[in-house]
């Protein structure tokens, strides 16, 4: 985009570098100023570039309120980016809260949507996600990709209900071939810059809306859920024509349930979910993604001071999968029936919170894959903020989630300035 | 039933104490029935409770940072069920995120934080006996309480403090392994039965924290502590907590300490 708007950021370091001393002064717009840079571990033949990650960003967010009446919030990014050698503005956030009724509420235009129970890893929540910016060390709110909807909000005494309308769709940012390499079901390698995809969405008309809901309620100090879902994948999951690689996000629908609440001294959750395939719903097109039912065991607890440690057990399991075995092309990628992953997330902080020691691991016993993610974080100051990080990915075979980003280790280093 | 008259006749207990205080005074009863008036003069007082808070920790070096949040504090029953709110308003990396506390007398409070950058509510795992408050000197437990049935206490003596009258009352946890000190002595003061200084000793003896008053006034008829020191002596580093607009009984719903207010705070409760 143009080069007016580093105007933006550049003024607004100035003000900081001027402002930022006097301590009571209330600023109307908050935010954040941020560099990072990543580098690429080792060598990627197919990627001309080792840096992943470098990039100075502002971020500002703006709301304003009237009394009893509708709320407007407005966050915006605005990024120079090395890595890609582009100037961008993107708004994160930019919506209308008004309430008709005192137990009913709209939120109407871009927002970050998210539910359900697990720690990254989502069966009922089919909003979209950048995997990109979580395998390269962006913040982790980057993982969530804002969409364009309307909500209501329903508030009853004993349950709440959520409606959400999405009428354009927003894929996941996924693997492509820029920045990192990854391993193309077409060609049956692993590809970088070189990778040629044609990534075809639906088409933006009425009847292709998203609709999105969930019924949720407490009891005691449980709280129950209820989802459900109608659209699209949010990655492109089917092949238009095996001759050509262009691929389609298809259909699908989704239905589940979690709890969450105390359980041995610690919170535990449990979260199922039925994806139901809608374009393949007899599992016999080896070209469209088959139908397949996720569990999630989740259990957090404190072991000592400032110590918490998280396990995660998740299931994945294909539906129709002899009639998959049996449609599936000579070479194509081996899937197993069951999908296995196990989770683990440990957290120490240090020096009354100012530092934070952090380790999540994904590990795949089926797919002989892991995804290490080591942290430090250390708080200079109330506003200054300095993470360390790692992205490190392996595994038996290419073709498995974790194992085809093999060649994709990385390292980075966050600096920001919030305010 | 049974629980609920027990607390009926502490509540009756404690009322006619305070009608007459001198008779308090002259008979002292038990130290546990002190602790247990202290409790509910510290933690209970009105029926609901907002404040605007203003934590600063200091380093033993002398670096400060800066925690800022209105509370608010619900009362189920007396002594009883409470629910707290907690908005932030600094520092900025944690600005406009809020954190909801159901505590219970008898087992642990349910806790969630809310998100903003990610949208996210969180169920949080902590322990209330271990887990420093926001990083400061105060544990959860110092926030929102003890229950008084978790220790033995003892009435040490009675003593003037910085010109008050007080009673010296060593606290010692009945299960030393799910504590995080070994022994702690209060003095409590006598007319308003508020705290006035606390020694926390550590479970070989040595002291490790010193709670202190350091400014009390009268609000609405309650007793508050608005400015309060907690020093670890061992580690020299310090938090000092001042209660700024302290409003009693202004008849919060309990429906605001939900999940919808948890992710959209309505503006006029966290100014």
């Amino acid at each position: 985009m143009g080069t007016s708007h580093f105007v933006i950021p550049t003024a607004v370091l100035l003000f900081l570098a001027v402002g930022a001393p006097v301590e009571s002064f209330e600023l109307p717009v908050h935010g954040f100023v941020e560099v990072a840079g990543g580098m690429r571990l080792g060598n990627d033949p197919v990627q001309p570039k080792d840096a992943v990650l470098g990039e100075g960003r502002v971020q500002l967010q703006y709301a304003h309120e009237w009394e009893k009446g509708p709320k407007v919030f407005v966050k915006a990014d605005f990024l120079g980016d090395a890595a890609n050698e582009a100037l961008r503005a993107e708004l994160r956030e930019g919506y209308l809260d008004y309430a008709p009724m005192a137990n009913l509420e709209l939120r109407l235009g871009r927002q970050i949507l998210t539910w359900g129970t697990g720690d990254f890893l989502f069966i009922n929540d089919i909003f979209p996600k950048d995997y990109i910016s979580f395998f390269i060390g962006r913040q982790p709110q980057y993982l969530k990709l804002p969409s364009d909807a309307a909500k209501v909000s329903l508030f009853l005494p004993r349950v709440s209900l959520d409606l959400v309308a999405i009428p354009s769709f927003t894929p996941d940012n996924v693997l492509t071939g820029e920045r990192l390499s990854f391993f193309d079901g077409l060609s049956n390698r692993i590809v970088g810059k070189d990778a040629n995809l044609t990534l075809t969405k639906p088409k933006r008309i009425p009847g292709n809306t998203e609709f999105a809901g969930r019924l949720s309620g407490e009891v005691g100090s449980y709280e129950l859920a209820l989802y459900g879902f109608k659209g699209f994948f949010k990655s492109p999951l089917g092949v238009k024509d095996l001759a050509r690689p262009e691929l389609f996000y298809p259909e699908l629908a989704v239905y589940g349930a979690s709890v969450r609440g105390p359980a041995l001294e610690g919170i535990g959750n449990l979260e199922v979910g039925y994806s139901d395939s809608l374009d393949d719903r007899a599992g016999a097109n080896p070209l469209v993604e088959n139908s397949s039912v996720k569990y999630l065991l989740g259990y957090e607890r404190q072991l000592w001071t400032d110590f918490t440690l998280g396990g995660q057990y998740y299931v994945e399991q294909m539906l129709h999968f002899r009639r998959f075995e049996a449609s599936r092309p000579a070479g194509g990628a081996h899937r197993d029936e069951f999908r296995h992953l196990l989770t683990l997330r440990l957290t120490q902080l240090l020096r009354h919170q100012t530092v934070e020691l952090s380790l999540f691991v994904f590990y795949s016993p089926s797919d002989e894959d892991f995804y290490f993610r080591p942290a430090v974080s250390y708080k200079l100051t109330d506003q200054l903020t300095a993470v360390m990080g790692a992205n490190i990915f392996g595994g038996r075979r290419a073709s498995t989630a974790f194992g085809q980003l093999d060649r994709n280790d990385n390292i980075y280093l966050r600096l920001t300035y919030s305010f | 039933m049974k629980k609920r008259n027990v607390v009926l006749v502490v509540a009756a207990c404690v009322s006619l104490l305070s009608l007459c205080p001198p008779l308090a005074t002259a008979q002292t009863s038990s130290a546990e029935e002190i602790i247990r008036r202290s409790h509910l003069a510290e933690y209970y007082p009105g029926d609901d409770m907002k404040a605007r808070v203003l934590m600063r920790l200091v380093s033993k070096e002398g670096k400060e940072r800066l925690r800022e949040f209105t509370m608010l504090r619900k009362d189920l029953q007396e002594g009883g069920e409470q629910r707290y709110f907690i908005y932030f308003h600094r520092p900025p990396d944690v600005r406009e995120m809020t954190f909801m506390v159901w505590k219970y007398p008898q087992k642990n409070a349910d806790r969630w934080l809310f998100i903003p950058a990610l949208k996210l509510v969180r169920r949080i795992a902590a322990d209330d006996k271990r887990s420093s408050f926001v990083g400061s000197d105060f544990s959860y437990e110092d926030v929102s309480g003890r229950s008084v049935e978790e220790d033995t206490h003892r009435l040490l003596r009675e003593e003037a403090l910085g010109g008050k009258e007080a009673y010296v009352i060593e606290s010692v946890p009945k299960n030393l392994a799910g504590s995080d000190f070994g022994r702690k002595v209060a003095w409590i003061d006598k007319r308003a039965l508020i705290p006035l200084k606390e020694e926390y000793f550590d479970k070989r003896g040595d002291l490790g924290k010193v709670f202190s008053a350091d400014e009390v006034k009268e609000i609405q008829g309650f007793w508050t502590i608005t400015k309060r020191t907690m020093q670890d002596v061992q580690t020299g580093h310090r938090t000092e907590a001042i209660f700024q607009d302290v409003r009693y009984n202004l008849g919060l719903p309990e429906s605001l300490f939900s999940e919808r207010y948890l992710r959209n705070p309505p503006p006029e409760a966290i100014r």
